[in-house]
């Protein structure tokens, strides 16, 4: 019907008709796909999320005498210099390297201080050669400096994503923000009707080479991003889930801090928030019926993030339309939402786009080549030495305690078993608490007798078929020093101790050696 | 209105707060506390017709009373308006509007901090 050369000379002209994702929606649930078509020349669609995989490419230039990098830091924030002499990649996740500051600095905020024309400290070593003779560096650049400072990012614009919620009793602290107890809320993450990848499902316009709007400049698809995939699920010929990715470049010194930003999702890392916006042409019927999709045909799945395996259980389905109301309905209860990525911001990338095409600064290109529509699954990381389970642990003996047993038996009990945890037990062997010689000191100290009185309570557990990693992680979160093994049942099996533990990772890399 | 309570160690063993409440008229919401036999203080929220009166006996009683006139402050230049702290609000003070903004409704917030502690950019003030 039309071609991209017949559009770009409309934008010449001024003449295009270009509208947002958000307004398309509405055009052709009024008038139709068809008419839609004839009217509209393109859709702009936007979204300003924070994109972990992202980064940039510096060149610093020679110093004299020159000096081949293998050591840099920005700020403090190491980037990668496995490269030549003075080239090296930041990453937006990087943590900074005082373990004081961390993820509260991280290499996403560096990322925004130079866009903002900040002055960044760079720190370089190096071993030296005949040919690079200095070791180290110390000095102060600015994005103006550098000789190239080039946004790369693996992987950005995710088609769609999951939705999060947390089962457990604690808090959670994840990519998809903080999730309260009890699922007691739920984050999501996609700009839904207005997402470049929801308007484009098939890739039938967005391709290598297309120029799009990133972080306030023009930049360019490189490809497919990483963990690309076409097979999962779809429902209106979108996908449910994560889907197809983009990689993409633009030039750092042509961006605008209002249109990515460094952040911190808290307990879990520094990322950049990237605004993105790809224009889409309406060549036919067919792709205006797929720009028309709106937020209510978009669905996706709330996974319960409180299990922390790769494959997380569907608490249910949703849709955009609903998350985006504030409170959607968990198991009867009503539960509050969090956006994690901004609409509000996605609506001005997706507006600055439109008027850079309507001013006629910004000119529509054909693909040089297509990313693929289908094929593309993500294959897991299958671990060749398998997660040891807790039931594989050589388990002890199982030796427990009874709520009404005196402390002066089991003070007794501790020392001739030479253990410092003894899990507590009901008549059936069901855990009801339990102590440590630290309780029993305690109670010697406070003249207690009983048991019950020094016992804890709400005992945290380690399940038979968990990973012992997960245990580990537990023991050290919770700064205990054991956790009992219990059954489906909450029958007492045994104990892990962080002893077990490190005389496990010691007995494994003897193996490994 | 909301108001710091500082209470000093003298007085931190008399019932002040349940006598204000037996004789005046005042509707009292305890929104934060941190009080230990070394004094310590309490984040109140009073209203009622007779709450300037209580406030008054509360003076009286030797309790320091420092209004405060913002609980929460958004940062517009730092807030990227990504609404992750909306859920996490447990008296619904923050509100998405119709052109996306975030909004923090200081006249409903309890100064829990939860908001605060959870924003990617650090956008969100909580007054001491």
């Amino acid at each position: 019907m039309k071609t991209i050369e017949e559009i770009n000379q409309k934008i010449k002209d001024g003449d295009a008709v270009v509208v947002t994702a958000r307004e398309m929606t509405r055009i052709v649930q009024e008038n139709g796909a068809g008419k839609a078509a004839e009217e509209v020349d393109v859709v702009t669609t936007g979204t300003f999320g924070a994109m972990c995989s992202s980064g940039a490419f510096f060149n610093f230039g020679h110093s004299d005498p020159p000096i081949k990098m293998s050591r840099t830091y920005l700020n403090g924030v190491e980037a990668y210099s496995g490269l030549a002499a003075v080239d090296a990649y930041l990453g937006a996740t990087q943590p900074h390297r005082n373990p004081d500051i961390g993820t509260d600095y991280g290499g996403a905020h560096l990322l925004e201080d130079l866009v903002r024309g900040k002055e960044v400290e760079l720190v370089a070593e190096a071993f030296g050669t005949d040919c690079y003779p200095r070791t180290d560096v110390h000095t102060f650049i600015s994005l103006e400096s550098l000789n190239q400072a080039i946004m790369v990012n693996p992987r950005n614009c995710y088609q769609n994503y999951a939705a999060a919620t947390n089962s457990t009793e604690e808090t959670l602290y994840t990519y998809l923000g903080t999730l309260l107890p009890q699922m007691g809320n739920v984050g999501y993450s996609s700009a839904g009707e207005l997402s470049p990848l929801l308007n484009d499902p098939y890739f039938q316009t967005i391709g290598v080479g297309t120029r799009i709007f990133l972080c306030g400049g023009q930049g360019y698809i490189l490809g497919e991003g990483t963990q690309h995939a076409t097979e999962g699920e779809r429902k209106n010929g979108v996908p449910v889930g994560s889907a197809g990715t983009l990689m993409l470049q633009g030039d750092l010194k042509k961006m605008d801090a209002k249109f990515l930003r460094g952040a911190t999702m808290p307990k879990y890392g520094s990322t950049l928030y990237v605004g993105a916006g790809i224009p889409i042409p309406i060549l036919n019927e067919e792709i205006a019926q797929r720009t028309g999709i709106s937020d209510q045909d978009i669905h996706c799945n709330i996974y319960d993030y409180g299990v922390p395996r790769r494959s997380r259980p569907v608490v249910m389905e949703t849709n955009y339309h609903d998350l985006r109301s504030g409170k959607i309905e968990i198991n009867g209860r009503e539960v509050q939402t969090s956006p994690l990525s901004s609409f509000k911001k996605a609506l001005e990338v997706a507006e600055e786009l439109k008027m850079w095409i309507e001013k006629g600064d910004f000119f529509l290109t054909n693909p040089v080549k297509n990313i693929p529509s289908q094929g593309c699954t993500v294959k897991p990381l299958e671990i060749k030495r398998p997660s040891l389970l807790v039931k594989d642990l050589k388990i002890k003996p199982i030796i427990t305690a009874r709520a009404e047993d005196a402390i002066s038996g089991v003070a007794r009990k501790m020392v001739d078993n030479n253990i410092n945890h003894l899990p507590v037990v009901d008549h059936a062997g069901r855990l009801m608490g339990i102590v440590t010689s630290w309780d029993i000191a305690h109670a010697v100290a406070k003249d207690s007798k009983k048991l019950t009185e020094v016992m804890t309570k709400k005992v945290i557990v380690a399940l038979e078929d968990e990973p012992v990693e997960l245990i580990a992680r537990r023991i050290d979160k919770h700064e205990i020093s054991g956790v009992p093994i219990v059954n489906r049942e909450n029958l007492v099996r045994g104990m892990i101790t962080a002893e077990d533990i490190s005389r496990l990772i010691c007995s494994q890399n003897k193996e490994g050696d | 209105m909301k108001a710091w309570l500082n209470f000093s160690p003298s007085i931190v063993n008399k019932t002040v707060i349940s006598d204000l409440i037996k004789h005046y008229d005042v509707s009292f919401n305890i929104l934060r506390a941190d009080i230990t036999p070394k004094g310590g203080k309490m984040l109140i929220e009073i209203s009622g017709t007779e709450a300037d009166k209580g406030i008054e006996y509360l003076e009286k009683e030797g309790i320091q009373l420092n209004p405060i006139k913002k609980v929460v402050k958004k940062d517009k230049e730092k807030c990227v308006d990504c609404g992750e702290c909306v859920s996490l609000c447990p008296v619904e003070a923050i509100t998405i509007a119709d052109d996306w903004t975030v909004n923090l409704d200081d006249q409903k917030c309890i100064g829990c901090g939860f908001c605060k502690s959870s924003c990617p950019t650090k956008a969100i003030k909580i007054a001491d």
